[in-house]
């Protein structure tokens, strides 16, 4: 057997686990059924139960869906499908980076992907572009602004971390200049931009979904597959090297897929701070910092934060799920770490 | 026929009256800021970083009094050749005191006010907000700079245009419920904010309720619950690509309107052109009544 075994410096014992992944399932569960059963709009539970039933039907069939049927299958359940999706890769990104740069500060955004995205988007509302264009101009400046980093900080074929960080913080400070910059010529789109900026699920349906779909699948899968090398790789770069991981294609790799899976979460739904950065770090303090268990943890704790944090978005005076997400997950996080204290 | 009538006595009335009420310097008044402002002559030298606030100067006789102006005045016609001095976010604070006004009108957004205050430059802000006090202040304007007549009459006028719209809409049997975006976030405008006013008295019935809020930000599922029959101020592309909505009666019966280009900017300033501004909503709404 040469397969590495992956240290578990914080391990939780296996009998423990389950019971608090079954008390996540029990939640994740519980606010997805809120989120479809509750909206701005109130619609009885058993209407919503038949909506989505011949919601499913119509996929089949060329039926035409009316009434609150249309809201509930149209309008609200692709919301809290991408609540899901985004909640979960953003989050599985997240615990991938705190991973693969050893930092604690590490969020999805680290490389210049929300800058990036930013500037797409802004560029896009300023010009007054169509709507559905706004997403791909995002995706492609989100791509090319983790492509920049990436260059800015190659060393022949090595990506120091340090490097790469240095060179995520400055890219993404340059592109924010260019975003306020076209915010303060185009004044009268400021609100636009900033609501962006601040994340919206608002305008989420089936076709948006289905384009995120791919590159959360694909990306979050490649960087649950590198949970163990990622685990091996917390022992340092040089004794991670000696047992056989390869160090930089191993950074390359996380880098490359969590940048694709954020770009797409952003173009879509905008930039949804503090999911990506607290959520591993929550998850680390109940289920332990070993990868395996702390990435797909992680992506059902995202996916259950923000489709909690959306539904008290659109029900409630806090109308940015981004401004949820921190107001909901930052007293979590530190009555978590101040019960771990007391210990 | 009986509101022209009283109208026109009302102009002759104010147009005696208006000789003799001359602005006595000086002046204080409290402004939008808050704080209390005296003006100890009458201005000669004043600067506008506002566009309704050029409008309305402009409409009241004072705009040979303007010496600069914001970036985004451009009407009307007259004042396109003044000094540019920014914006009210990126102002151009040294263009302002060397244009060395005796005042300069700015809103209450916006930081200019302490850094001109401090340079001894005399800053007023003042920034109609609601219907009622778009004529309010240009009243109050019009004793600031000693056109105090004409902007009674300006505010007469513009009553009276606004009035023979809405002999039209007010008696209109069939008002069409409406949804009126802002911005694409979707961003809409409850019926108590300066637009929500010029909806209704345009012959809409505006879905959004006052316990929303002026501007609120609505869920996609409100509007499509209430099933607007007009959608302003967005095109039919991007209305048909979301999700559900082409359920609306707006969709359906095609009475998906984004507004003109004109139309868009009169509507965003609460000045003279307000009457134009309503006009032209009306005719979105209710064609049928302009033809």
């Amino acid at each position: 057997m040469t397969v590495v075994h992956g240290p578990r410096p914080t391990a939780v014992p296996t009998r423990r686990l389950l019971p608090r992944t079954l008390a996540l399932l029990a939640v994740l569960l519980a606010s997805v059924v809120l989120a479809v059963g509750l909206g701005s709009v109130f619609i009885p539970p058993g209407e919503v139960l038949g909506a989505l039933w011949r919601g499913l039907l119509s996929l089949g069939s060329s039926a035409e869906l009316s009434g609150n049927d249309v809201i509930v299958w149209q309008i609200r359940l692709p919301r809290v499908v991408m609540g899901l999706v985004v909640g979960a890769c953003l989050s599985v990104c997240g615990g991938a980076f705190q991973g693969v740069f050893r930092s604690p500060l590490a969020d999805p955004y680290l490389l210049g992907v929300a800058s990036g995205g930013a500037l797409g988007a802004t560029v896009g509302i300023v010009a007054g572009w169509p709507r559905s264009s706004i997403p791909l101009s995002a995706l492609a400046f989100a791509l090319a602004a983790v492509g920049t980093t990436l260059a800015l900080s190659r060393e022949g074929r090595r990506f120091p971390p340090t490097r790469l960080i240095l060179a995520g913080v400055v890219v993404g400070s340059v592109l924010s200049a260019f975003t306020t910059f076209l915010i303060l010529r185009g004044e009268d789109r400021a609100r636009q931009v900033l609501a962006y900026t601040l994340g919206d699920l608002g305008f989420s349906g089936w076709r948006d979904v289905v384009t995120v779909l791919p590159y959360a699948v694909v990306g979050c899968g490649v960087l649950m597959a590198l949970a163990r090398a990622l685990d091996t790789l917390q022992l340092g770069d040089l004794t991670a090297r000696s047992l056989g991981v390869p160090v930089e294609r191993l950074r390359l790799l996380v880098v490359v897929a969590a940048s694709a899976a954020t770009a797409a979460a952003v173009a879509y739904v905008g930039i949804i701070g503090f999911v990506g950065l607290v959520v591993p770090h929550l998850v680390r303090l109940v289920w332990g910092a070993g990868h395996r268990v702390l990435l797909p943890i992680s992506a059902l704790a995202g996916a259950a934060l923000l489709v909690l944090a959306d539904l008290l978005s659109r029900t409630t005076i806090l109308s940015q799920v981004g401004v949820v997400t921190t107001l909901l997950g930052g007293p979590f996080f530190l009555w978590l770490l101040a019960r771990g204290r007391s210990d | 026929m009986k509101t022209a009538f009283v109208s026109t006595i009302l102009t002759a009335v104010l147009a005696l009256s208006a000789s003799a009420s001359a602005t006595t310097y000086p002046i204080s008044i409290t402004d939008d800021l808050g704080r209390k402002v005296t003006l100890k002559a009458e201005p000669k030298r004043v600067i506008s970083v506002l566009p309704s606030t050029t409008e309305t100067l402009c409409a009241i006789g004072a705009c040979d009094k303007l010496v600069g102006i914001d970036d985004y005045s451009d009407f009307p016609q007259q004042v396109t050749k003044l000094p540019k001095v920014g914006g009210l976010y990126n102002p151009n604070i040294e263009a302002i005191v060397a244009l060395k006004p005796d005042v300069v009108i700015v809103s209450q957004y916006g930081k200019l006010a302490e850094p001109l205050t401090q340079a001894g430059i005399t800053v007023i802000a003042i920034n109609p907000e609601t219907y009622d006090e778009v004529f309010s202040k240009t009243l109050l304007l019009g004793r600031l700079v000693n056109r105090e007549a004409q902007a009674k009459a300006l505010v007469l006028k513009m009553r009276q245009d606004i009035a023979r719209i809405e002999i039209l809409t007010k008696n209109v049997v069939k008002k069409p419920t409406a949804y009126y975006e802002i911005d694409p976030t979707p961003y809409s405008i409850g019926p108590n904010s300066f637009m929500g006013v010029l909806l209704t008295k345009a012959g809409a019935r505006n879905i959004i309720p006052a316990s929303m809020g002026d501007f609120p930000k609505v869920d996609p599922e409100f509007i499509v619950k209430a099933n607007p029959q007009l959608i302003l101020g967005v095109d039919a592309k991007t209305v048909a690509a979301r999700a559900g909505w082409n359920t609306t009666a707006a969709v359906k019966s095609g009475r998906v309107l984004s507004l003109p280009a004109g139309l868009d900017t009169i509507l965003s300033r609460p000045g003279p052109r307000l009457p134009a501004a309503l006009r032209g909503l009306a005719k979105l709404v209710h064609p049928e009544l302009f033809r």
